[in-house]
């Protein structure tokens, strides 16, 4: 039995999420465990999981941590959409009538 | 029992290769069905190890991760829940191995109300188009016999 290593475009692209989320974080100034501070999270596990891209920032969590790193919401959404889900993001925001 | 042995690498990171035994034999019967398909480690800004176990092909979403702070051990799942805090290596693994198959409950309810779900339309599609024949069988076939 052997535990396979994994790779693909969707991992990839959550990578880049995770870097380009990690670098907000610090333009803002903020360590891991201040950014759970203020997303009222009772451990700073999960930013390192999101930054590292194993995991996602969840839907419902956008605003908080957008607004958390100092940026303005809906642009926030639409960069993060361009990772996790980069065809919706083309229909609603690069495919003209 | 399943038991994965940790592949004889280096462990960075800061894994122990008791620990990393211990929690890839918990996940051995998922990784044989593909519940699991495969793991990554990784640690925090503070240098804290985590183990990443990540879900089927094609996005390798992160199922579960272990993370160790000082002493204690936090499993959480893929949007960060927190599912477990334990300081015993053993009782965490029992937790994962019972997480995954939680995890492997919900898709296959998923996975049948999908089925159900498609099921449904096409007998909803189907059922006109089987239904005008039938009736029209059942107007020709009384002037067939009375013709033959």
């Amino acid at each position: 039995m052997h535990a396979t290593k994994t790779a693909s475009k969707a991992a990839e692209a959550r990578k880049e999420a995770g870097t380009w989320l990690k670098e907000l974080r610090a333009r803002a100034g903020l360590s891991q465990v201040e950014l759970a501070e203020k997303l009222a999270l009772k451990y700073y596990t999960f930013i390192s999981q999101v930054e590292n891209g194993f995991g996602r920032v969840p839907t419902e969590q956008i605003e908080a941590w957008g607004r958390a790193l100092g940026q303005e919401p809906s642009s926030f959404a639409r960069k993060l959409l361009s990772y996790y889900d980069p065809e919706l993001h083309r229909l609603l925001f690069e495919v003209k009538e | 029992m399943n038991v994965v042995s940790f592949p004889g690498r280096d462990l960075p990171h800061d894994w122990q290769r008791g620990e990393m035994n211990a929690l890839l034999a918990a996940c051995g019967e998922s990784l044989d069905k593909g519940t699991v398909a495969g793991w990554e480690i990784g640690e925090t800004e503070r240098g804290d190890p985590q183990l990443y176990l990540l879900g089927p092909a094609p996005d390798h979403e992160c199922v579960l991760c272990v993370s160790r702070l000082g002493r204690q051990y936090v499993l959480e799942d893929g949007e960060g829940r927190i599912l477990c805090e334990h300081d015993a290596i053993g009782s965490l693994s029992d937790q994962v191995r019972h997480a995954l198959r939680h995890k492997k409950a919900a898709i296959i309810a998923r996975a049948t109300v999908v089925w159900l779900a498609i099921k449904e339309t096409i007998e909803e599609r189907m059922e006109p188009i089987l239904g005008e024949p039938m009736e029209l069988l059942s107007h020709v076939a009384p002037q067939l016999v009375a013709v033959i």
